[in-house]
């Protein structure tokens, strides 16, 4: 346990729980894997839906394309949830204080609001558009936004365990 | 067409080099040091088995190796277990005070390899 924790995390790490995710031999590594798993599914999806944003992949029709991207980065959010619970759970306490954790959960929250934001005001227009139609400037915005966050979410994850 | 490439082939990079295994940055392997004593405490869990030892100056925290691995080897809950007396060779940590990280431990003239 980390020492000056908020009290919250500490509760979570001491739950049974957490004791039973750290006790069980095969559950944290499991979730490791199920982390790496779901986050190259996530990145090939949200690569192929950022490059179509940035006016790549011209031939396709960006409705098509984005809706079948879609549904893969939404599994694999899901599912990088689930596991991402549980190996917190486990540490918790040494998580919430960690600097590089910290950074990691400020930019998930980034990128879910530039999702949100080009939901909001951007999708529309874009599934309206025909194959090689230019994208619009806010759709491009939110690709290369989404692109930078995500890979510095992801190297954030890997940056837990030097800090 | 260069460009969204370009563009996957960044993202591919900079996610593979994510997943490189654990550094042991935060430990001074420089200075390796041996703690030996009865262990206080044992924690046989997951990311790391933990143990605390008894020196005869303080007592050191020292972080093991996954249990999993600590199974294979050999280094089972019994071997780890408190009361039992080892001697565990490794790096003290740059960040936390009276930690360190064992490369190996022994118990009852047996070595076991954490790495």
């Amino acid at each position: 346990m980390t020492e000056g924790a908020p009290a919250l995390f500490v509760a979570l790490e001491q739950s049974g729980f957490a004791a039973s995710i750290r006790q069980s031999t095969w559950l944290y590594p499991a979730a490791n894997i199920g982390h790496i798993v779901s986050l190259t599914f996530f990145a090939g999806a949200i690569a192929v839906m950022d490059v179509r944003l940035l006016g790549g992949l011209a031939a396709t029709a960006p409705a098509r394309l984005l809706a079948r991207a879609r549904s893969f980065a939404l599994a694999a959010l899901a599912g990088m949830a689930m596991t991402g619970a549980v190996l917190f759970s486990a540490e918790a306490s040494h998580l919430a204080v960690n600097r590089a954790f910290q950074l990691k959960a400020v930019l998930v929250a980034a990128g879910l609001a530039n999702i949100a934001i080009y939901e909001f005001w951007a999708r529309r227009a874009v599934e309206r558009l025909q194959p090689g139609a230019p994208m619009p400037p806010g759709a491009k915005i939110a690709g290369a936004c989404s692109l930078g966050i995500w890979v510095a979410v992801a190297a954030c994850g890997r940056s837990i365990a030097y800090f | 067409m260069r460009r969204p490439v370009l563009f996957v082939s960044a993202f591919a990079l900079l996610t593979s080099a994510a997943v490189a295994h654990h550094g042991w940055g935060s430990y001074d392997a420089n200075n390796p040091i041996t703690v030996a004593g009865a262990i206080a405490t044992s924690k046989f869990e997951n990311p790391h088995a933990t143990i605390t030892v008894q020196a005869s100056d303080k007592i050191w925290t020292v972080t093991l190796a996954p249990t999993s691995r600590m199974n294979s080897r050999g280094a089972t809950e019994k071997v780890v277990a408190v009361g039992q007396n080892v001697s565990a060779y490794g790096y003290p940590s740059t960040v936390q005070k009276d930690e360190m990280r064992a490369e190996r431990i022994t118990v009852d003239g047996k070595t076991y390899e954490m790495r």
